[in-house]
């Protein structure tokens, strides 16, 4: 971890011309370019608001389902790029020298900037839609633990999919089902009446980080209830777990990466 | 500073070999399943010791597998050593590829600063060194371009001026000066040679034996992962021309006929009558290619061909060509060729021979790129041959 942050300090020069390459060649040559980064989630709203609101007639807010898959995105962006990060770079790791966690990491960061402009334009959205940013002061605990998490994961999958290009066939389905587990098209209070019978069951939900990590997204900006701290508290202990492990992962294993590329 | 650049100390390296398919979950399993045997790994560098003096430059020559790339990567960094110890003092750039990390949709601009950064440079710094990054490259306004449209000389001259403008104390150099035109490698070769005046340390990987010859103070040799030699250049390169006749032959060598007349050994001589496979540029070759009959065959013709080490045709020519008429062959014996002068570059070259029928309807033998000869050559001409040439003044 100490290895991660000295490296990242001494070549920011080099991190920082890796996440601009990376925010250049997304949208090199697409007539729209950055507005994809929004069309993506657009698409994705309108298809879960048909399909649930109109056609299920479930009963949800729009600033809810806007707000889930706008912070989802983030995540999803890193799932779907962090495979490559370096075996898209094979010729990079091979030839040259230099600390090889900034290709990931960059992955990560360039999507971090893209989530920051896309968070803003939702945020205009919800100005237009009553807004209520009474907790707004959750906002950089959320922003911070989502970052770590996106760090781990990415981190451990660029490193495992070396070795197991397996990996990159299962971050599909992976997503897909942290997706459900997720409360992104739904909201936390729709799974209340289960956990308060089962409180074993609402912990087992909050070890999955991106529950928490959603409530309090949810707590800064459209001004919902914040579940049980020790809940959230347990969501973000395990994001802060996995950016650990997904760090020592990677460092562990990028000594044989030219090895085997 | 120490006087020593590079020390490598009982240096190995370890490959595990698998597959074509490369890892996967299955192979993964199957690996546990069975017992695990060291078979399946390769060293592709063992027991390696050298160190090179501060200022100095050590050419690394060797067959192809000989390990000389991955002993680059390791002293790049770019992999680690399986056991032993490398000590290196100073910057290091690495001419392992050029334009390695170039990303095609990026301009030369963004690239350099990018390739730049990835070699520890800060943006000033690079801002001081562009000017003569963009003179030495000689691509002009292609340098706002995306790379992906640059011809590949132009990308190697821009990936060879990033890496030298980087201003080094320890480069390396793998077997880049194959690459780009006449110019550009004599450009290259100019500018490795004012590397060498400021008293830069060097590593290069070349197969061009005379250029490696020129620019090494030391040359190591390797086989196989091993040290086979070190120390002055003529010597070495003496030494590694002499093995790898030893060992030639084997990977291009193909043999096939139909068998009723059978090549059954050859003995190369000088005018003297001395065995020998090394000949002077400018003396005679004399070549026995004894043969044996298994079904007696009509009037037959015998042939033979040189070629160089990268397998192209220097000469071939036969008995019908040269106007010389076998008869019917009934029983063993024997045919002398001789070349009077051989008139060609220093290297080492493959002889084939055969022999089929005056018709050329069935081929009885031929054994190709079998039998290995070196040539020493004082006179320093180019290319491979040598056409007797007179001049006059006036």
């Amino acid at each position: 971890m100490v290895e991660f942050v000295k490296d990242i300090v001494a070549r920011r020069d080099l991190l920082s011309m890796l996440v601009v390459r990376n925010i250049k060649i997304r949208y090199k040559e697409s007539a729209l370019g950055f507005l994809w980064t929004l069309l993506g989630p657009v698409f994705l709203i309108a298809i879960y608001a048909v399909f649930m609101k109109i056609i299920m007639k479930f009963p949800m807010p729009m600033t809810v389902l806007v707000s889930g898959i706008f912070v989802w995105q983030y995540l999803a962006m890193c799932l779907g790029d962090s495979s490559f990060a370096i075996i898209g770079n094979a010729n990079l790791v091979k030839k040259a020298c230099f600390p090889r966690v900034l290709l990931p990491f960059s992955i990560v960061l360039a999507n971090f900037v893209n989530f920051l402009l896309s968070l803003l334009v939702m945020v205009v959205y919800l100005l237009f839609n009553g807004p209520c940013f009474g907790g707004i002061a959750w906002l950089p605990l959320a922003m911070l633990a989502h970052l770590a998490l996106c760090t781990g994961v990415s981190l451990a999958l660029c490193a495992l999919n070396v070795f197991f290009r397996d990996v990159q066939h299962l971050t599909g389905i992976f997503t897909m089902a942290w997706f459900f587990l997720t409360p992104v098209v739904y909201d936390i209070s729709m799974i209340a009446p289960i956990t308060a019978h089962h409180p074993v069951l609402g912990q087992l939900y909050f070890l999955n980080p991106m529950a928490g990590i959603l409530a309090l997204y949810r707590a800064a900006l459209l001004g919902s209830p914040l579940p049980d701290a020790s809940l959230v508290a347990l969501s973000v202990g395990v994001a802060a777990v996995v950016c650990a492990v997904g760090v020592m992962v990677f460092q562990k294993l990028q000594t044989r990466f030219a090895d085997e590329l | 500073m120490s006087d020593i650049a590079i020390q490598v100390e009982g240096v190995g390296k370890r490959f595990r070999l698998r597959n074509a398919g490369g890892r996967t979950l299955k192979s993964m399993v199957m690996d546990w399943i069975r017992t695990p045997g060291g078979d399946r790994d390769l060293w592709a560098l063992k027991d390696v010791n050298f160190t090179v003096a501060r200022g100095t430059t050590l050419g690394l020559i060797g067959a192809n597998g000989a390990g000389k790339s991955t002993l680059l990567a390791l002293l790049a960094g770019t992999m680690m050593p399986s056991e032993g110890r490398i000590m290196t003092s100073g910057v290091i750039s690495s001419l392992l590829e050029l334009g390695a990390g170039f990303h095609p949709d990026l301009t030369g601009r963004e690239n350099v600063f990018l390739a730049g950064a990835i070699m520890g440079l800060t943006r000033e710094q690079m801002n001081r060194r562009f000017d003569a990054i963009l003179e030495f490259a000689d691509i002009g306004r292609f340098i706002d371009q995306p790379v992906k449209h640059y011809s590949s000389g132009m990308y190697v001259r821009l990936g060879f001026a990033v890496a030298v403008e980087v201003d080094p104390e320890i480069l390396l150099v793998d077997e880049v000066l194959a690459v780009g035109d006449a110019s550009f490698q004599r450009k290259c070769l100019r500018r490795m040679a004012e590397f060498r005046e400021q008293k830069k340390t060097m590593l290069i990987i070349s197969h061009d034996l005379n250029t490696i010859q020129s620019v090494s103070d030391r040359i190591l040799f390797l086989d196989h992962g091993r040290v086979l030699g070190e120390g002055e250049p003529g010597k070495v390169i003496g030494q590694y021309e002499s093995f790898s006749r030893s060992q030639a032959g084997g990977e291009r060598r193909r043999e096939w006929g139909t068998r009723e007349v059978v090549l059954s050994g050859t003995e190369f001589f000088d005018d003297r009558g001395e065995a020998t496979t090394k000949f002077a540029w400018d003396q005679p070759l004399n070549v026995r290619i004894r043969y044996d009959v298994n079904t007696p065959v009509g009037p037959s013709t015998f042939g033979f061909g040189i070629s160089d080490e990268e397998g192209r045709l220097v000469h071939g020519s036969n008995t019908e060509i040269e106007k010389v008429a076998i008869p019917a062959l009934s029983g063993p014996g024997s045919v002398v060729l001789r070349i009077p002068r051989l008139n060609l570059a220093r290297g080492t070259y493959f002889f084939s021979f055969s022999v089929h029928s005056a018709d050329h309807k069935v081929n009885y033998h031929r054994l190709d790129n079998a039998f290995a000869i070196g040539v020493e050559s004082e006179k320093k001409f180019e290319g491979i041959c040598y056409l007797p040439s007179e001049w006059t003044v006036g």
